[in-house]
């Protein structure tokens, strides 16, 4: 038993506290273990990046985009990226830089990409303008 | 999982909506079939151009290769307008 439910024990006995506050504090000590869903390792157990994008008020085009891409097709698609040519990688990054994304995706390494889709799971990504842009894992 | 199933919904405004439902597991036999045929060669090309590099892509592109087909079922792509709209979702 933890030392925080020891104490609140202890209060209740002395009277200090009545059991319904006792069970509060009690159910508040346990929550932080039973929140989010975590699969067997201990990491988040999301599945999927979703991408959503709905017209606002004012979108004249009221385009639409909803899109739901699996992450261990994302740890995939990164490891087939390492086997482009690299004559095609360079156009490639030479693209993404004129974008303004400098990354080179033939340098991310197996442990990185194991970083990269944990970080990922953490992303959320609320935007609202002319479109209300969402992103996040599921 | 791999994906069995894929539909595909396209729609443009004046003109016949496109619905279609492909059991894709057919294009994967149809791919595992060709690449095991293709693999004597594969192998013969990767053993010549190992030493300049690109044999030692050839042969560890094949799993990968595998692992991405393996990894489709889930994704949903929905893309649209009021004018017209694409969908591709593999199951």
């Amino acid at each position: 038993m933890s030392d925080e439910k020891r104490k609140i024990l202890d209060m209740l006995a002395q009277g200090k506290i009545t059991s319904e506050e006792a069970e509060k504090l009690l159910a508040a000590l346990a929550a932080p273990e039973s929140s989010g869903p975590e699969d067997s390792l201990g990491k988040p157990g999301y599945k999927y990046l979703r991408v959503q994008i709905e017209p606002g008020p004012g979108s004249e085009t009221q385009d639409r985009v909803n899109i739901r891409v699996p992450f261990k097709l994302i740890r995939a698609g990164l490891k087939w990226a390492a086997f482009v040519p690299q004559a095609a990688q360079k156009q490639v990054n030479n693209a993404l830089k004129e974008k303004g994304i400098e990354m080179d995706f033939s340098k991310i390494k197996p442990e990185d990409l194991e970083e990269l889709v944990t970080q990922l799971s953490d992303l959320q990504v609320d935007v609202e303008g002319k479109e209300k842009i969402r992103i996040f894992c599921e | 999982m791999i994906p069995m199933i894929m539909k595909m919904r396209i729609y443009e405004e004046g003109k016949r909506s496109f619905r279609f439902f492909f059991p894709v597991i057919l294009i994967w036999i149809f791919v595992a079939a060709l690449l095991i045929v293709l693999s004597p060669l594969v192998l013969i090309a990767a053993l010549i151009t190992w030493r300049s590099g690109p044999g030692k892509l050839l042969l560890f592109a094949y799993p990968i290769f595998f692992s991405v087909l393996f990894q489709l079922s889930g994704l949903h792509v929905e893309i649209g307008n009021l004018k017209r709209e694409l969908l591709i979702h593999f199951e």
